[in-house]
């Protein structure tokens, strides 16, 4: 038997650097520890502690913050005594009014349906994987969830936001809302829960409980 | 001896990372479903189109006024350089600085950045591979960033409607801004990092 034909009966004992492709031996991985590859330096494994139950507890916290977030005023502007508020749904219908379909589509998506979509599945997710409960559709929420992540864009919203802020400081009265806060609460919880997501733990535990 | 996972046989899933036999090649991976193939399909091909497609629409995304900002009836549609005037103007050098990177230097690097990827792999360069792949992971990274001009403008688009005292609303120089945005960010997810270091393992087998 060749090196090749070795390696090829027995995947399950190595590493593979989903970067540069170099082949490790496996090894067991503590808690809180990273693992880098020694040819590209990239980040492979990033092992953390109660992983599923800060996912599930952050993403809990970030569906409550969710609807504030939406359903109050992010912004109210005030001059001459007119006013004006602003939620992010409000910047989804003002690009349609202004013809721009394909745009006010990407906004709807980016800012509001997928970070919430995140939000749903990780929940879901992590939910099941904490009680050792065995669902339909547990890979497919991880798979999709992992296909999600980059298109979430509430935090690029919220520097959106500030330039907005300076561009009306000399022109009118620019007052925070509820739903700013709630915002900024919500992309701190979103970005806390991708950085404790440990996504090798997240898969080794569906594969586990879809054999049963 | 540095060995690559495809030279012994070893395939990995794009999706969850877990290695299967070469010989699941082009089937369903066994733990996510994700079918398994050696490399992205079709990787440089895929980029090279969906980055020709972002090199143009960044010419009307750049022409076309993305923005018109009216007070007092006054007012013309704006392009996305001529807002960043408007903020010099007045003395809003940070906040100019802000937009200006989103929203031009941002786009170019990441388009020069994927072409030196490109040709790397298709010219097999062998220098320099780990700022390549700080490279590639910048330019993943930030590639999100340029959404900043469409929120400014859908953010100012919701709130100054003042009637005839003030009103924002976007001009279509903004699709095609959006539509630039993101085939450079498909473009980057298209790219297959390995890619680089195939063209390495080869030169390493052939001159030891």
């Amino acid at each position: 038997m060749t090196d090749r034909d070795l390696a090829s009966t027995q995947p399950g004992k190595f590493w593979v650097c989903p970067e540069c492709d170099l082949l490790m031996n496996r090894r067991a991985m503590p808690n809180r520890h990273e693992a880098h590859c020694p040819r590209c330096q990239s980040l492979i494994i990033s092992s953390k502690r109660h992983s599923i139950e800060w996912t599930l507890a952050l993403a809990v916290a970030g569906l409550i913050l969710f609807f504030p977030a939406n359903l109050f005023p992010i912004l109210t502007l005030t001059t001459l005594g007119l006013s004006q508020s602003e939620t992010i749904f409000m910047s989804v219908t003002a690009l349609y009014d202004s013809h721009l379909y394909a745009v006010s589509a990407l906004v709807l998506m980016s800012a509001i349906v997928v970070p919430l979509m995140k939000l749903l599945l990780m929940t879901y997710l992590s939910g099941c994987l904490l009680f050792h409960k065995s669902a339909p559709l547990l890979s497919w929420a991880m798979r999709s969830y992992q296909q999600l992540d980059s298109w979430g864009m509430l935090e690029i919203y919220m520097l959106g936001i500030l330039v907005s802020i300076v561009k009306l400081v000399d022109v009118a009265d620019v007052t925070p809302g509820i739903g700013l806060y709630s915002l900024a609460g919500l992309i701190v919880v979103t970005l806390l829960t991708s950085t404790q997501l440990d996504r090798h733990r997240f898969w080794r535990r569906i594969e586990q409980l879809e054999r049963r | 001896m540095q060995h690559s996972a495809l030279t012994r046989g070893i395939i990995i899933c794009h999706r969850c990372e877990k290695p299967a036999s070469i010989n699941q090649d082009g089937q369903p991976c066994p733990r996510c479903g994700t079918h398994l193939h050696r490399r992205k399909r079709h990787s440089v091909a895929y980029t090279w189109a969906l980055l020709l497609a972002s090199m143009i629409m960044l010419i009307p995304a750049n022409l076309l006024p993305i923005m018109t900002f009216k007070a007092l009836g006054k007012g013309d549609p704006a392009t996305i350089m001529q807002g960043v005037l408007q903020l010099l103007e007045h003395d809003m050098l940070g906040i100019a600085l802000v937009v200006l990177t989103a929203s031009i230097i941002i786009p170019v690097m990441k388009v020069v950045g994927l072409i030196i990827l490109l040709l790397t792999v298709q010219l097999g360069w062998t220098t320099n591979m780990r700022q390549k792949m700080l490279m590639y992971h910048f330019v993943e990274w930030i590639g999100r960033w340029s959404m900043l001009d469409i929120f400014v403008v859908a953010i100012l688009a919701a709130i100054v409607q003042l009637g005839s005292l003030a009103s924002v609303t976007g001009n279509t120089g903004a699709t095609a801004f959006a539509a630039a945005v993101i085939f450079t960010m498909l473009a980057a997810n298209c790219f297959d990092t390995r890619l680089i270091w195939d063209k390495h393992l080869e030169q390493l087998e052939v001159f030891p």
